[in-house]
């Protein structure tokens, strides 16, 4: 039964349609796994095998039938109420019915487990929760990537095929570029996202996928969008580069990695690539940042600022804190920037169909000092990211990460952005470039999952 | 502690304006934040925005209608 769980999503749900894999087996097994394997990863916070045996119990034969996957701590559950990675998260939650967990429960999966997550959703690197740091899998000592650290670190090390995670700032797609997985940033709006204590005033977060590969992304994707994510053809891809910081401000292994991984997708389509220019891109990531954090005022009062639960990290209480100086004036432009950022793509997705760029500058950085060399000097992580991640969730655009390469025994990412609602293009461009390198990045599994090919550094 | 600069003056009574206490740590931590975000946000109070008209109903699952 070890096996199975080395399958992929796609590939369990058809082994137990088939009736070649018990899936109380595959559920059984895969508690055993997370039992053996997370305390290295700390990527699953918690599990409820009960629960998980009445869902497999009660499941429709969905799409995903009895296939195990783990949620990200950030919807509630009937039986769980979120925790959103911190000891305190301005918000009082209980447990529910969230959008997500009824797509899995009617597409028949089974949540097998809950997946940590960076504090507060408020960084790139997932070095911060109220459970411990996630781990990566490829490097125990290294960032899983944030917030989404633990549904990525999950699915890199094999205990589940498939995991949920949301993306407010880039938080599906960093964690998916450092643990060497596909993670889909959908469109906004498209997917699943009821529950969520922020899906009444955030213009920025959605859930989204996080998987081995594009084809486990378009059927877990499809469960989260109510809808089939169609294979489509991209032949003849327009795909669209940027000169400038978020391409060339980059680590040299990330920027050659990217720039064959593009050849690649322009070869494996018979595309053709366009430079293209987006002068508000800078400026639309503070703008980003600016909205997503004063989405969340509302909930803030200086009295309940002044009596934050003490186990909040400081980092958590000083950010907390320092959102109520930001000014005003700023949100307001940033808005501003926002629309002129929608105009700007719509132009530019009328003379190409994806945008590509590295999804993260350099390899996943030290838990204990997420800094990143680039060629301008060092940076923070969450500076150097935010650049290129931004972006989709300001304007609503899909995005994807895909694995592309390595260095230093980690992956490398590139990112993929097309217009609104062209989230299956995403899928089939991502399905092109890993045709192109033979699927080598896709498979390549790191040290915990046993059995599997390792990456070359 | 004794404001050294515009910045701590700046967060200090922008703190105590809104009677927000915090520790030493959280105002290392706010002093950091702000270091990072000030400099582009005073570049993007620089903008003159009053030509970029905004969106009404604004749709982000869609393109901007024309």
């Amino acid at each position: 039964m070890t096996d199975a769980l080395d399958l992929s999503l796609r590939e369990q749900a058809a082994a137990i349609a088939a009736g070649n894999v018990d899936p109380a087996e595959l559920l059984e097994a895969a508690l055993e796994r997370i039992a053996e394997r997370n305390p290295a990863l700390n990527a699953v916070v918690e599990t409820f095998p009960e629960r998980s045996r009445e869902m497999l119990a009660a499941a429709p034969e969905g799409p995903l039938h009895g296939v195990p996957v783990v949620i990200k701590d950030e919807w509630p559950l009937p039986w769980r109420a979120q925790r959103f990675g911190a000891a305190d998260m301005l918000a009082t939650p209980a447990p529910g019915e969230s959008g997500p967990y009824r797509a899995l429960r009617d597409a028949g999966a089974v949540i097998v487990g809950v997946g940590n997550m960076h504090e507060l959703g408020a960084s790139s690197t997932g070095s911060v929760s109220v459970y411990g740091p996630a781990r990566n899998p490829w490097n125990t000592e290294r960032c899983p990537g944030g917030s989404s650290s633990g549904p990525a670190s999950a699915v890199a090390a094999r205990l589940v095929a498939g995991a949920v995670g949301a993306d407010g700032i880039g938080s599906i797609r960093y964690p998916a570029a450092y643990c060497g997985l596909t993670g889909l940033k959908p469109t906004f709006g498209r997917s699943a996202m009821e529950g969520h204590h922020m899906a009444g005033v955030s213009t920025t977060i959605v859930s989204g996928p996080l998987c081995a590969d594009a084809g486990d992304c378009r059927l877990l994707g499809s469960a989260l969008f109510g809808e089939e994510l169609r294979q489509g053809d991209p032949q003849g891809l327009r795909i669209g580069v940027i000169r400038g910081e978020v391409s060339e401000d980059v680590a040299p292994a990330v920027r050659e990695a990217c720039e064959a991984a593009i050849e690649d997708l322009r070869r494996e389509t018979g595309g053709e690539v366009r430079e293209i220019e987006l002068p508000e891109l800078a400026a639309a990531t503070l703008a980003t940042v600016l909205i997503a954090n004063s989405e969340s005022l509302g909930s803030i009062t200086p009295e309940r600022l002044n009596h934050l639960d003490p186990e909040l990290s400081p980092i958590g209480r000083g950010l907390l804190k320092y959102r109520v100086l930001l000014p005003a004036i700023a949100t307001i432009k940033s808005q501003q920037l926002r629309a002129l950022a929608r105009r700007t793509l719509a132009a530019v997705f009328e003379d190409v169909d994806v945008i590509a760029w590295p999804a993260v500058p350099a390899v996943a950085p030290p838990l204990e000092a997420p800094l990143v060399e680039l060629p301008s000097g060092t940076l923070t992580a969450d500076e150097a990211n935010v650049r290129g991640g931004a972006l989709a969730n300001l304007t609503g655009i899909p995005a994807i990460s895909v694995p592309v390469g390595s260095a230093e025994g980690l992956p490398i990412a590139l990112q993929l952005q097309a217009a609104w609602g062209r989230d299956e293009l995403l899928l089939d461009a991502a399905e092109a470039i890993e045709r192109g390198n033979e699927r080598r990045w896709v498979d390549a599994a790191p040290p915990p999952a046993r059995g599997a090919e390792a990456l070359e550094a | 502690m004794e404001p050294q600069n515009s910045t701590d003056d700046f967060i200090a009574a922008g703190l105590a304006a809104y009677g927000i206490e915090t520790d030493e740590i959280e105002l290392a931590v706010i002093r950091a934040a702000h270091q990072t975000f000030w400099p582009p946000i005073l570049e993007l109070l620089e903008l003159d925005t009053s030509e970029i008209p905004t969106e009404r109903n604004l749709d982000l699952s869609r393109a901007p209608s024309r």
